[in-house]
């Protein structure tokens, strides 16, 4: 079952990659990126689990076990929900930053076409 | 306190700074200059201090765990921060030329208000602490957070003008490009825990088996694209000429002199302290830094818009520091670690004149520009002390760390040839700028000319001290300094026996760099004037740039391009170390 999300998160990455690369509106390009970075999260989850494993929620322990059972038994590894969530406010500072940039991009170019904002080229 | 316990300061400072910078600047207009300069310096003091421990004796490496997280059993999952010499070196340039690079932005933006003022210091306030933390951090998700940072900050810093429409094209591209990049340590580094359980550098040297699995290959592929595109390696290199156009002198001097270095020392942990046994990465960064080298140079030589012609002599000069890692000789590698410091020195010069010219004059083609020479005597002097120092003219720091570099290509014909050639490019490229723009006659005079600022005229006379310094105190600089930085590149287990919390000692390469050698000074005069005559060329006539218009043509400034050219570089990466 893992496998589909790691099908799914190299479609995705692939989907906006493409996104990235093809589309001339700057919205869309965002937005591809936006969709690479949500790949990551959902690769960086899938890659936390591990066969039939529960939450890594060490309070109220599920009846029939404690704390110290939970640890040395089957829970997802807790260290990806870490990094996940550092991703997560990392990206949306920079998704913040991104649209700010492309606001004041189209009121000073009358654009949102990339292949017309190239001031800077050679 | 022993040096250990200092080691969170030089971060723990300028982000302190950085907060208040941007609240002191409310209540006043020097606020925000007087914290930023107090608390850089109170950073390289301390950094000073930890020198101290880390450079005598041959150079050791010691370990800070954060929250006293110590290792068990070899694994370690808490962020650990190590001093070692290689990482300690390009801590101190960051907070020496960053401290710089402040002062003289507040006198180059007096007149900015006081709340812009504080902006700008918190960002390169920001930006400066991630770029120390990077230099000391030994875990790799804590270094992909040191990149966001960066990155971040210099998001802000290039779209910081929001009335200039270039800076906002730059921005975006570098948007697109370095948060790309970020995916991709994001992703290389969660692969590889997952692969290997280890997120401390030293951890993943010791338990990355021989024969990486392919997904661990990938993932490596993956953190050498990202921490590439940060260092402006061709071909992920679309955003570093843009991002350095429009912005003041001395934040493009931020960029190139210290920001692309966060790549470098990136490249140079992951391919020589982490993977050291993988040979393809040795292959992938030779190909990434003979191209860059090569194309960066050339791409110079036919710049006509002066900031960006540095910028693009910037990815030159990170090809070559990635040839003199990958080359993996004593020699080399501590040629790359000098002219990482020597780089920040001379182009952070180079950028800080160039900003104060089209300060001063209002052009930036050099077409528009000329005969600075008689009416601003000192930039004249920096700009041309900096260009002989990238020529690599004795006594200069530059001659030093390029021959160094050189002499490690010795069993490497076909690179040396190439490292040479870029050599002579570059030599053109800046002899060109100097002289068209300083030195040519104009036929008519200025119209206008800026006053230069005592600020200003501080960074220009300390940065242009500090070539000749560097240059003048290459032997003893090189043997304790370069020599064990070297050392901890060369000598993996070292390094990752001090990242798991063992304090050690390095040890120092054997490199010998002798102040005066008759055939060395005779390539250099070859290369100089090779690079003479092309310049002469250059300007002389239009054939070198028909020649080299495809060139041109290639960096056609649309972002969906440039993204297309990191997608190429990204499976080229991948090609090369899967295969």
């Amino acid at each position: 079952v893992i496998v589909l999300n790691y099908v799914a998160a190299a479609l995705v990455f692939s989907v906006g990659l493409l996104c990235a690369l093809g589309k001339r509106n700057l919205i869309k390009i965002v937005m591809g990126l936006s969709l690479m970075e949500a790949s990551t999260y959902l690769l960086l989850v899938s890659l936390a689990y591990r066969k039939s494993s529960t939450a890594p929620v060490l309070s109220y322990p599920p009846s029939g076990q404690n704390e110290r059972t939970l640890v040395h038994g089957n829970v997802a590894d807790p260290v990806f929900q870490n990094f996940c969530i550092t991703a997560v406010v990392i990206g949306v500072a920079i998704t913040g930053v991104f649209l700010v940039v492309v606001v004041r991009l189209a009121q000073h170019y009358r654009t949102l076409d990339s292949h017309k904002i190239h001031e800077l080229r050679g | 306190m022993s040096g250990v316990g200092l080691l969170p300061f030089p971060v723990v400072v300028p982000l302190g700074g950085a907060l208040l910078s941007l609240l002191g600047a409310r209540f006043s207009r020097q606020a925000a200059l007087v914290i930023g300069t107090a608390a850089m310096t109170a950073t390289l003091g301390v950094l000073i201090a930890i020198a101290t421990d880390v450079y005598p004796d041959g150079g050791r490496a010691m370990t800070y765990f954060f929250s006293n997280e110590h290792p068990h059993g070899g694994h370690s999952l808490g962020i650990a921060f190590t001093a070692d010499p290689f990482g300690l070196t390009y801590a101190l340039l960051v907070a020496g030329v960053g401290l710089v690079l402040l002062v003289f932005v507040h006198s180059e933006l007096g007149h900015l208000g006081k709340r812009e003022l504080g902006a700008m210091a918190c960002l390169i306030q920001f930006l400066l602490a991630a770029l120390i933390a990077a230099g000391l951090t030994a875990d790799l998700v804590n270094l992909f957070v040191w990149f966001e940072v960066a990155a971040l900050s210099s998001y802000g810093l290039t779209g910081f003008f929001l009335e200039r429409p270039i800076a906002l094209e730059a921005a975006f591209k570098n948007l697109v490009l370095t948060s790309t990049a970020g995916f991709l340590v994001f992703i290389g580094a969660g692969v590889l825990y997952r692969e290997t359980g280890a997120l401390n550098l030293g951890q993943l040297h010791e338990v990355i088996p021989a024969a990486p699995t392919r997904a661990s290959l990938l993932a490596i592929a993956l953190l050498v694209a990202g921490f590439a595109t940060k260092a402006g390696l061709m071909p992920f290199h679309g955003w570093l000429p843009d991002a350095h156009s429009p912005v003041p002198g001395a934040v493009s001097a931020l960029f190139s002199a210290l920001m692309v270095g966060l790549g470098i020392v990136a490249l140079a942990r992951v391919s020589l302290d982490v993977f050291a046994d993988l040979s393809q990465i040795r292959v992938l960064l030779t190909v990434l830094g003979v191209v860059s080298a090569l194309a960066g140079a050339l791409l110079a030589l036919v710049q006509d818009d002066l900031k960006r012609l540095l910028a693009w002599d910037t990815v030159s000069q990170m090809g070559v520091i990635i040839i003199g890692l990958a080359n993996r000789t004593a020699d080399g590698i501590a040629g790359a670690v000098g002219h990482l410091v020597n780089h920040g020195l001379f182009k952070a010069l180079l950028f800080l004149a160039a900003g104060a010219v089209v300060h001063a004059t209002g052009y930036t083609s050099i077409h528009d520009l000329g005969g600075l020479a008689r009416p601003t005597p000192v930039l004249t002097i920096a700009f041309t002390v900096a260009s002989l120092a990238i020529a690599g003219v004795w006594p200069l720091n530059g001659y030093f760390s390029i021959g160094l570099i050189h002499s490690g290509l010795e069993d490497e014909p076909v690179v040396l040839a190439a490292a040479i050639a870029a050599q002579v490019v570059t030599v053109a490229a800046l002899a060109r700028a100097t002289y068209v723009v300083f030195y040519r006659r104009r036929p008519e005079p200025y119209e206008h000319l800026e006053r230069m600022r005592p600020g200003m005229l501080a960074g220009f006379v300390t940065l242009a001290l500090g070539c000749i310094a560097l240059g003048a105190a290459a032997v003893p600089l090189v043997d304790g300094a370069a020599a064990p930085a070297a050392a901890v590149l060369l000598h993996p287990q070292h390094y990752a026996a001090a990242a798991l919390g063992t304090a050690t000692s390095i040890g120092s390469a054997e490199v010998s760099v002798p102040f005066i050698d008759p055939v060395e000074l005779l390539v250099m005069v070859a290369e100089v004037a090779a690079g003479l005559v092309l310049a002469v060329w250059a300007i002389r006539t239009d054939r070198v740039m028909r020649a080299l218009h495809w060139l041109r043509r290639l960096h056609t400034g649309v972002v969906n391009d440039y993204a297309a050219m990191a997608a190429v570089g990204i499976a080229v990466t991948a090609a090369i170390l899967l295969s």
